[in-house]
């Protein structure tokens, strides 16, 4: 996988998720950050981290990334959230604009 | 998101590290060493912001945060934008404009993301502009407001002048091809004067000077070499057909450009120097057809080269005031090529020997040149002017001495004003030092005059003390007048009682001075008793010697002459040519041929007449060239010395290069010196230990005290 394609999302306890970069960018402030100019410096490009974020509800940020893409694509599937994620999926997703 | 474990942000705090932020931000843009930002430090500055809105109130900052954004905007504006464009104009302001607008738009963005969740929630709520609409009219507000006329006058100044470059070159295009080297000019100038007065009308005046710039760069620099080399119609052909109209236009135009008068100037260095050695060629082709034993003597031809040179001086200096405006390029340009071919001689006479004689016959009666007074005046100041231009200046002094002491001895000068005014002239030119011998010998023959009258009153005062003969001495002071060789003649009889008497009369005047009598340069009246009628002769002092040998003696020879009056046999031959083989015939020779010779006898000729009651018998003077030109050379031999000497004493160590270099420029004023003879003269000091050579270095010098 080629470098520019991928992004890596950290959570609070430093766990790592690679997602593509089109799946990232469903979030408004993933997007903002990534496309502004300027730029960031190379090596720390494709990274970010969220510490207020844990790893669980990230993983399920990531989930829904996709099904995002899928869904606008024409794949019309259901989206499952375990009710006891749901407040603080809420907030992540009004964090990150998604 | 834990929220139980956040802290409760204070705006201070929030605020300041928010500022930390945009303190970078703005670093950046200013093209300060910072590192970029990091998407730590993003997510952090997005995260202050979140945290500040969405805490409890009190502690819900929007508004608050909402206020400073738009103050960040603005205290940058005022603080940075706007002085940096405050202190710019025309093009660089356009420049630094659109820099600043750039750095805006980057700056909205930035600040907008790390604001971001204000837009999406307070501004919706509150109906405000959204974010970036803000920050946009922070710009707007405050700096367009100001800078708006400014822009648009610095806009128009630069379209005008890029539509104005493309126009003339393009146009300029066209005419160098069709054009001749003036029409083209007149284009031009009439060009550069219509965008002067657009400009003063319409545009601000600092764009006048660039503006007018670009249109001359467009017109004449891109064309600068074709056009003054265009063959028939360029500068050369201008000069030539004497286009002085088009050469001050050409002047002009040129001078405006950088660098452009340098081809113009050269041209003229060359067509200058190429009329002046024209000349000298003409004079010279004329000189050698002329007769093998006239050659040294300066004839018509050289006076015509001479009076031809003073015109072409005339002409261009003519030039310097009505077409090149008195420059000092041009003037240098016409210096060194008058200098080219002034110092060319013309059928073996220097240019200074030249010189020389055509003043001599200026001044002198029945000189070639009748002129009115007005007339000689001008001429004399313009041979000054040439002067300048002549390197050996010491020989013209000489040259011209000399002839000065032959106009004054022997009463050839046609008016002492003329002579004192061109000394003046002298002295002006070349320093007191170049006349004050020449001054000395007009004074002294002013006191000489005094001095006769004194000793006629001597005369009728002492009756004994009677020469027999009308005597009129001339007293000379010798440092004054150019050496002359003087010989011991002997003197006939009647002759020695004058000497004697005059010298008695000197002796009551002053007793410390030394008179020398030079015999060669005083004139006789005799009179002669020849059959037909008795006559006066006008004669050297020499040939009356001759003559009255033979009131004792009819016939004589050769040798027996030149014993009785002791001179050498050059001066022997001289006098009796000009006796019996000239036009007057005073002596026979036998054999009657025409020249002298050792054999030769001669007799008194009774049977000589004239038409003329009284007849002047010239002896053709001994040509002084040869002597005045040792003169010289000896003279500047100890100028050379003199001058050498006085280096080293004040620079007490110095080598070979420079000495010889400050030599030359010390006696630049009178002459040229040669190296070699400099460095002659340098090896005889050395002998005489006026210098030494340095030990380790053959090529310094030290001076000996």
């Amino acid at each position: 996988m080629k470098k520019e394609d991928i992004v890596k999302l950290i959570s609070a306890e430093g766990m790592e998720f690679v997602i593509d970069k089109e799946a990232a960018m469903v979030s408004q402030t993933i997007r903002n950050m990534l496309t502004s100019p300027g730029g960031f410096a190379e090596a720390e490009h494709g990274e970010v981290t969220f510490p207020e974020i844990s790893a669980v509800i990230l993983e399920k940020i990531c989930q829904y990334f996709y099904w995002s893409l899928q869904y606008s694509r024409g794949k019309e599937t259901e989206f499952h959230i375990e009710p006891e994620l749901t407040l603080e999926l809420m907030m992540a997703a009004n964090y990150l604009h998604t | 998101m834990t929220m139980n474990e956040r802290k409760t942000i204070d705006l201070e705090q929030g605020w300041e590290f928010m500022q930390k932020g945009i303190t970078k931000l703005k670093n950046i843009l200013e093209g300060l060493p910072e590192p970029q930002f990091s998407s730590e430090d993003y997510m952090m500055l997005y995260t202050t912001i979140y945290n500040m809105y969405t805490q409890k109130p009190p502690h819900d900052y929007s508004q608050q945060l909402y206020d400073k954004y738009r103050e960040s905007f603005e205290e940058y504006i005022t603080s940075s934008v706007l002085p940096s464009l405050r202190e710019k104009h025309d093009e660089f302001m356009l420049r630094e404009l659109v820099k600043r607008w750039t750095n805006h738009k980057v700056m909205v963005r930035w600040l907008s993301r790390f604001f971001h969740y204000l837009n999406r929630y307070f501004i919706a709520r509150r109906s405000l502009p959204p974010l970036n609409e803000v920050g946009l009219t922070c710009f707007r507000e405050l700096v367009y407001q100001e800078v708006n006329a400014k822009v648009r006058d610095a806009v128009i100044s630069l379209i005008d002048q890029e539509r104005e470059a493309a126009y003339y070159s393009r146009k300029a295009a066209n005419w160098i091809v069709d054009d001749s080297c003036p029409d083209y000019m007149l284009k031009a100038e009439e060009c550069l004067k219509r965008e002067k007065d657009r400009v003063s009308n319409y545009l601000h005046s600092s764009s006048e000077p660039k503006l007018l710039e670009k249109v001359q760069h467009e017109l004449l620099s891109v064309w600068a070499n074709r056009l003054l080399d265009k063959e028939h119609s360029g500068c050369h052909a201008l000069l030539r057909d004497d286009k002085v109209e088009d050469l001050s236009r050409m002047f002009r135009l040129f001078s405006k450009i950088p660098r452009g008068l340098d081809p113009v100037s050269s041209t003229f260095k060359q067509h200058v120097t190429a009329e002046g050695t024209a000349l000298v060629k003409l004079a010279e082709d004329a000189a050698s057809t002329k007769k093998a034993e006239k050659r040294d003597v300066v004839g018509l031809q050289e006076q015509v080269f001479v009076r031809k040179v003073i015109e072409l001086h005339d002409k261009y200096l003519a030039y310097m005031n009505d077409c090149f405006q008195n420059h000092t390029l041009f003037h240098k340009v016409l210096k060194e090529a008058f200098e080219a071919f002034c110092n060319k001689g013309v059928a073996g006479s220097s240019s200074a020997e030249l010189l020389a004689t055509f003043c001599d016959n200026i001044l002198k009666k029945g000189g070639s040149e009748k002129l009115s007074d007005e007339a000689i005046e001008e001429t004399l100041e313009k041979v000054v002017k040439l002067l300048a231009y002549i390197s050996d200046k010491d020989l013209f002094a000489e040259f011209y001495r000399k002839k000065l002491a032959r106009r004054l001895l022997f009463d050839k000068s046609a008016n002492d004003d003329h002579e004192r005014s061109i000394l003046t002239k002298l002295k002006q030119q070349c320093g007191g030092q170049f006349t004050s011998k020449m001054e000395g010998m007009v004074t002294d023959l002013t006191l000489a005059r005094e001095n006769q009258t004194n000793f006629e009153e001597y005369l009728s005062n002492n009756r004994n003390a009677n020469p027999g003969i009308d005597l009129t001495v001339t007293v000379l002071t010798t440092g004054f007048w150019p050496s002359y060789k003087s010989f011991d003649l002997n003197l006939p009889a009647e002759m020695i009682k004058c000497v004697e008497v005059f010298r008695d009369f000197y002796q009551t005047k002053t007793k410390h001075r030394k008179l020398t009598w030079m015999y060669s340069l005083g004139t006789c009246n005799l009179i002669g008793k020849f059959e037909p009628k008795t006559m006066e002769l006008i004669v050297t002092t020499y040939q009356a010697s001759a003559l009255l040998l033979f009131n004792s003696s009819d016939r004589l020879s050769y040798s027996e002459i030149m014993i009785q009056l002791n001179l050498t046999d050059d001066d022997v031959v001289r006098l009796l040519h000009s006796l019996s083989c000239a036009k007057y015939k005073i002596l026979n020779k036998e054999p009657n041929t025409k020249t002298i010779s050792s054999t030769d006898q001669f007799e008194f000729n009774s049977k000589f007449t004239d038409k003329m009651r009284r007849i002047k018998i010239p002896l053709p003077p001994v040509d002084e060239k040869k002597k005045v030109i040792e003169d010289v050379d000896k003279d500047r031999r100890y100028a050379i010395d003199a001058s050498i000497v006085r280096i080293m004493k004040s620079r007490k160590v110095l080598g070979h290069q420079q000495l010889v270099m400050e030599c030359v420029e010390q006696l630049g004023r009178m002459f040229k010196p040669d190296f070699k003879v400099i460095k002659k003269r340098i090896e005889d000091l050395i002998t005489r230990d006026y210098l030494e050579r340095d030990k380790d270095n053959p090529n310094m010098f030290r001076y000996l005290a």
